[in-house]
């Protein structure tokens, strides 16, 4: 198939459908074309407002998808009724979806028009939601809301992170040249590459050994605007690990220490650093409004929360670890490194056993109580550069060549597994529990700002 | 005002209704949780006092955190001997303590709910 075209981030509305749905929509629609119902939660974005797709409902040809009274074909009323109410119950976007011939562009033909000012004027009034029409090309994509608020406005762009993070446009972006600065970095990822990477805003959970490598990076390869978040101070024993650091940097909040690194690297990087746990409100926040995100911590509650957030809000993360098991006798196990993309609506870290129930509670108590809640005391783990390198390069070179849509495979996301006492590399697919509460439908996937991790009451 | 998720103060309920006609303190932790005490709580007669409070925090995280470790007032065990594995003295919220550290393990958040395990805590360190 020809490539697909590589489209910066857009200011305005988009749209994010969680990978899996996404293949079950691809299946529906291509080639032979078909129809079907979006349902969405809603989010806050960088750029505009976001909604977050996390159930599909699929039309059966002849039966649901009939011949159309004006068009080719058209959903009938008895599917529409039946997902409008539950758009309505659930407190969802509705968005219908057809597909058109062609590739790498695509819009709404005069007869879709007609039928969207036809219908969607009610179909708004009775769920009380946001309302809309999505069409599909393999590549291309071109959405008509009808907002909740009465007004209308276009999609600006469809997002799918996968292996490769696809954002779909109704025809392609125009490239910016880049500027020379990053020309041999161009040469590989194209001008709307390096244009893509500027328009990133991206995440940086925890800034100790393996993070101050991530962001040293990432300010070189020309991320727009970094979030950096930790609460930590620099330390004696940190400063083998951690990028450009110095004896007058001890202790210095990590993340200034971050700051000054990316300034340095890239004097226009935005940066916005939180000396906080990642737990807390405004880090939260700030976390919601990425599109990828590094976690680069190594505890429960940082898996916890980022995990929240990859699921509820639809953005995609790579966990990074390294993990050296030497007993008190000295013996040293299998060392490994470790790089888990967590992809929405796919096995997360609680399907896959990555997060301690009891050690998220211990994570969660107040910092002077923490470290007396652990029932055996905690002795500092074996930390070493080159180890820490390796798990960041992993996770950076997935993030690049999917950011710019170069992996091969849109469906591989699998965890790669370094062992370097044996010097195997190893591939794990994710697996999924069938009703996790993070990672379906069933539970906080893409239900944005109505999800958990925001959602509150009084006390 | 103090906000919390719907699935705290449906725990704290869960608690009150668990621990009927038992004074229930419940205290926001500050960053979304909560900190519980069970006032008037009997743990036997192998312990002086034989009523005491108990105290564990319900977290930002949960149902997905456990709630570990809980806390009860300072206790001596009646037969002089000293206490057993798991429990330990400590302080809690600036008071002293004994930390009872009892893990869920293979954690179901229906059955590990944070009512039930704090009978279950109570009845364990009762039949010590």
């Amino acid at each position: 198939m020809a490539r697909r075209p590589v489209n910066p981030p857009a200011e305005g509305w988009s749209l994010t459908i969680p990978h899996r749905l996404w293949t079950e929509l691809s299946a529906h629609l291509f080639p032979s074309g078909g129809g079907a119902v979006l349902l969405a939660g809603h989010a806050e974005g960088a750029r505009g407002p976001r909604l977050l797709a996390y159930d599909l409902i699929t039309a059966t040809n002849d039966t649901d998808y009939i011949p159309g009274e004006y068009g080719h074909r058209a959903l009938a009323p008895s599917f529409v009724r039946d997902a409008a109410v539950r758009a309505r119950d659930e407190s969802a976007a509705y968005l219908a979806v057809h597909a058109h011939g062609g590739l790498d562009r695509v819009r709404f033909s005069s007869v879709d028009t007609a039928s969207h000012e036809r219908g969607y004027p009610a179909l708004r009034q009775i769920t009380g939601q946001t309302v809309g029409g999505l069409v599909l090309t393999p590549h291309a994509a071109a959405g008509d809301l009808w907002l909740a608020d009465g007004s209308r406005t276009p999609l600006a762009e469809t997002v799918i992170p996968g292996g490769n993070l696809l954002r779909l446009r109704p025809c392609p972006a125009t490239a910016t040249p880049a500027g020379p600065d990053h020309d041999r970095q161009a040469r590989l990822l194209g001008d709307v590459g390096q244009e893509t990477l500027n328009r990133l805003r991206v995440a940086v959970v925890g800034l100790g050994g393996v993070g101050s490598i991530l962001v040293e990076e990432l300010a070189r390869l020309g991320v727009g605007t970094l979030v950096l978040i930790d609460d930590d101070t620099i330390e004696a024993t940190n400063l083998p690990r951690l990028v450009a650091a110095g004896k007058d940097d001890i202790g210095l909040l990590k993340t200034d220490l971050a700051a000054r690194n990316a300034q340095r690297a890239n004097p226009r990087i935005r940066l916005i650093p939180k000396a906080t746990r990642v737990e807390h409100p405004e880090a939260l926040k700030e976390l919601a409004l990425c599109d990828w995100i590094f976690l680069a911590a190594d505890s429960a509650s940082a898996r916890h929360w980022v995990n929240a957030t990859v699921q509820q809000f639809l953005i995609p993360a790579v966990q990074v670890g390294v993990k050296i098991p030497v007993d008190s006798a000295g013996y040293v196990g299998q060392i490994h490194t470790a790089t888990r993309i967590m992809l929405p609506g796919d096995g997360c870290l609680w399907c896959n056993r990555l997060i301690d129930s009891t050690q998220l509670a211990i994570d969660m108590h107040p910092k002077a109580e923490r470290d007396a809640a652990r029932y055996v005391p905690g002795v500092p783990a074996p930390s070493v550069i080159t180890l820490n390198t390796l798990a960041a390069a992993e996770a950076l070179n997935h993030f690049v060549l999917a950011a710019t849509g170069l992996h091969d495979d849109d469906h591989d996301h699998a965890a790669v597994i370094h062992r370097p006492r044996t010097r195997q590399r190893d591939l794990q697919d994710p697996r999924q529990d069938a009703n996790c509460r993070w990672c379906t439908p069933a539970g906080r996937l893409g239900r944005g700002d109505s999800g958990s991790v925001v959602q509150t009451a009084t006390l | 005002m103090n906000t919390l998720a719907s699935a705290i103060t449906e725990a704290v309920e869960a608690v009150r209704a668990q621990f009927t006609g038992h004074p229930v303190e419940v205290v926001p932790d500050g960053t979304g949780g909560v900190f519980v005490t069970v006032e008037d709580v009997s743990v036997g007669p192998s312990y002086a006092p034989a009523v005491t409070w108990l105290g564990f925090q319900i977290s930002a995280a949960y149902p997905d955190a456990d709630v570990y470790p809980h806390y009860v007032g300072p206790l001596s065990r009646t037969d002089g001997q000293s206490h057993g594995p798991a429990v330990q003295s400590t302080g809690w919220r600036g008071q002293p303590a004994l930390q009872i550290s009892r893990r869920s393990n293979r954690r179901d958040a229906i059955v590990d709910s944070a009512a039930l395990k704090a009978e279950r805590i109570r009845r364990w360190l009762a039949d010590q």
